[in-house]
């Protein structure tokens, strides 16, 4: 049983329905000769209600079968029979012999993703859907190399592509597993772009061949110098990839 | 097994509507439901305590999303400390004044919103809440009425939130 007056706990039990009926008929008295808390009361009731009602569309979303329990429960079982299986393997491997157990480890394990994956996947993020915002924008006394240098003082000169109407516009620092890498976009008047990202050499310390790879949409020319490594992104078959692809040396 | 898949089922839309109130992003909010299914499910049999399911499960998302936030948060601080500034929210959402109760809802604090929404939207018991909070229940009693005064506030357009103002 509550005392008289309600403390302000009390009343907000009353909203939520959570006193018993005799605390129940206490407070509804009280509140109907008390104005004041009665219309805070108020308040908190027409909140919850209009609460509510705003939450209320968020349950109808189409379904996603995806999150449907038979199939995740499917899927569960799937993953702990790859566990259990890669875990078979590697038995078997290292008990017929050390050398040949560590090539099974090797062949179990997902390989190391394509060169240049990170700067391609910046790319779509930052050039194509703008979803992360640019930390630096070239002005009309702007100095991008400038930017650059404040982060990587020992790598490559940003190279110059204005001979095909690029000019750099802005910048963006990202991370990597092995320290800070940077995205630099370019942009011609055509509103066309480029990106020249740079970032510490990845796992195992390699450096790049210079070489060219598509993934999709995109064609990423890369190289190694002065310790890092080094992208231009663009999407394929436009001239801005020819050219890129001509380019011997950045 | 079927008759949890049913009872899982009419859950499910709850669960989505309370993870996109925490992540503000439906395509997030389906990944994280996704993996406190997954969580649920795969310790199902030596986890799943006697009571209300449902709250089992908010306990599970709320958990996974503190826990996938305060990862983001260090990432985003990483990144402060290399560009000296703050990239984890635009200051676009800083400056919004609320007008309508979903958007004063938006500003309130994680554990706020996630209040708010289990008591008086899906009507959780004060206890089933200091449960999954893991706090008594005074506790969840007094911070619930600063939710519910905050919410007031900033459905009357009185204030701003305090933190609308740290930052630029």
């Amino acid at each position: 049983m509550i005392s008289m007056p309600p403390s302000e706990r009390d009343l907000h039990a009353y909203v939520d329905h959570q006193l018993d009926d005799a605390d129940r008929r206490l407070v509804k008295t009280y509140l109907e000769n008390n104005p004041e808390a009665a219309a805070q009361v108020r308040a908190w009731q027409q909140d919850a209600q209009q609460l509510r009602a705003a939450l209320s569309g968020a349950l109808q979303q189409p379904v996603n079968q995806e999150l449907d329990p038979a199939l995740i429960r499917q899927r569960l079982k799937h993953q702990s029979h790859r566990h259990l299986a890669s875990a078979a393997v590697l038995l078997i491997a290292v008990s017929v012999g050390g050398l040949s157990g560590w090539q099974a480890r090797e062949m179990t394990l997902p390989g190391a993703p394509p060169p240049m994956t990170d700067a391609m996947q910046a790319y779509r993020l930052i050039a194509q859907q703008g979803i992360l915002p640019a930390d630096y924008k070239v002005n009309a006394d702007g100095d991008m190399q400038g930017w650059l240098d404040r982060y990587f003082t020992r790598a490559n000169r940003l190279p110059d592509l204005s001979g095909a109407g690029f000019k750099p516009v802005s910048g963006r620092l990202l991370s990597t597993e092995q320290g800070p890498a940077a995205m630099v976009v370019y942009e011609d008047q055509g509103g066309h772009k480029i990106s020249f990202y740079v970032r510490p050499p990845g796992p195992k310390n390699y450096l790049l061949p210079r070489g060219s790879r598509s993934d999709g949409e995109l064609q990423a020319e890369y190289w190694s110098g002065s310790g890092y490594n080094y992208a231009m992104v663009s999407p394929s078959d436009t001239p801005a990839a020819q050219m890129l692809k001509q380019t011997a040396q950045f | 097994m079927n008759e949890i898949d049913e009872q899982l089922r009419e859950i499910i839309p709850r669960l989505r509507r309370f993870a996109v109130s925490l992540t503000r992003n439906p395509s997030s909010a389906d990944d994280l439901v996704q993996s406190s299914l997954e969580r649920a499910l795969s310790s199902w049999a030596d986890k799943r305590p006697e009571g209300d399911l449902r709250a089992w499960l908010f306990s599970i998302l709320y958990r996974q999303f503190l826990d996938a936030h305060r990862r983001t948060r260090r990432y985003a601080r990483m990144l402060e400390f290399f560009t000296g500034r703050d990239d984890a929210q635009p200051s676009v959402e800083r400056t919004v004044i609320a007008q309508s109760t979903l958007q004063a809802f938006d500003q309130l604090t994680t554990e706020q919103r996630a209040l708010l929404l289990w008591v008086s939207v899906e009507g959780l018991s004060y206890k089933e809440v200091a449960e999954i909070l893991d706090v008594p229940t005074g506790t969840v009693m007094s911070r619930l009425s600063r939710a519910r005064q905050a919410l007031r506030q900033l459905s009357d357009g009185e204030i701003t939130s305090p933190s609308l103002r740290i930052l630029k």
